[in-house]
């Protein structure tokens, strides 16, 4: 099931892994802070550590929160 | 539209008349949704009509849940945001079945080697790749083993691996993180830490 080909992507997200991981549930209920936060130029990575893991591990969160970034930039 | 604080925004949801807040409230996500999806929804302002329906009602059905950390209008469009691109994601993939991705993938190798690495670092990965098959073959159970391949190998997204393998994408990211975590262990026990092999192949 594994080749050569597929060692890097395997190998990164095992060096990346953390004993304590946010799930996505968690990740979505804050998301809308952390968007605020990275919106008004604060460092929402060192406020909200857990958040931001898991953004950079989850593409799927990290989808829904780049399209809330852009919602968020046309104002309310 | 006016502006309104928090307060004002669900006071005037919950209460007798809240046409004009729902309608205020409906124009400002179909704004948000073009702005991020461009045009990712078929270009078709119909989606994006669809996509600001649903979420207003799933709005309208959470409001108790609003917490009060952010705008009320940031929470709605996250909300918005997760309606559209749930749906969108779950289009692109409805016809990929997941015991395809997992066949086809037996079925073709991708076992060649960078051919600018020199045969130390090719005889290196190998032995990393033996002991990873080793790892995986013992200590993954076949859920595992399929998510891993799925999600971090062919880019799958998990909320669809999630639904394809009767679970939710919560639950299958901490099946995934469960099997890194075993995974790494193994390594390091093994005098394989990942970050150091990464090191090693980064050099490379």
């Amino acid at each position: 099931m594994l080749d050569l080909g597929d060692l890097d992507k395997l190998v990164r997200a095992l060096a990346e892994t953390r004993e304590r991981e946010m799930g996505c549930d968690e990740c979505f209920e804050q998301m809308d802070r952390f968007a605020e936060l990275e919106f008004s130029g604060s460092d929402a990575a060192t406020a909200m550590p857990l958040v931001h893991d898991h953004l950079r591990k989850c593409e799927d969160c990290h989808e829904k929160y780049e399209a809330l970034l852009m919602a968020v930039s046309v104002g309310s | 539209m006016q502006a309104r604080t928090n307060e004002q925004w669900l006071a005037e949801l919950r209460g007798p008349n809240p046409n004009e807040a729902l309608s205020d409230l409906y124009d400002l996500l179909v704004r948000g949704l073009r702005a991020a999806l461009g045009g990712r929804a078929g270009g078709a302002d119909a989606n994006i009509e669809d996509f600001a329906q649903e979420a207003l009602l799933n709005i309208m059905s959470n409001l108790d849940s609003f917490r009060g950390e952010s705008r009320f209008t940031t929470w709605a469009k996250k909300i918005a945001m997760n309606v559209a691109l749930t749906e969108l994601k779950r289009r692109r993939w409805r016809d990929v079945s997941l015991q395809d991705l997992l066949a086809r993938r037996t079925a073709t190798g991708r076992g060649l080697a960078d051919p600018q690495l020199t045969p130390e670092q090719v005889a290196f990965q190998n032995m990393v790749l033996a002991e990873l098959r080793g790892i995986i073959d013992k200590e993954l159970t076949d859920r595992q083993r399929e998510a891993v391949v799925a999600v971090i190998l062919e880019g799958m997204p998990i909320a669809e691996v999630a639904r394809r393998m009767g679970t939710n994408q919560n639950a299958l990211y901490k099946l995934l993180h469960d099997a890194r975590k075993k995974l790494k262990l193994r390594m390091e026990a093994v005098g394989l830490p990942p970050q150091e092999v990464l090191a090693a192949f980064d050099a490379g």
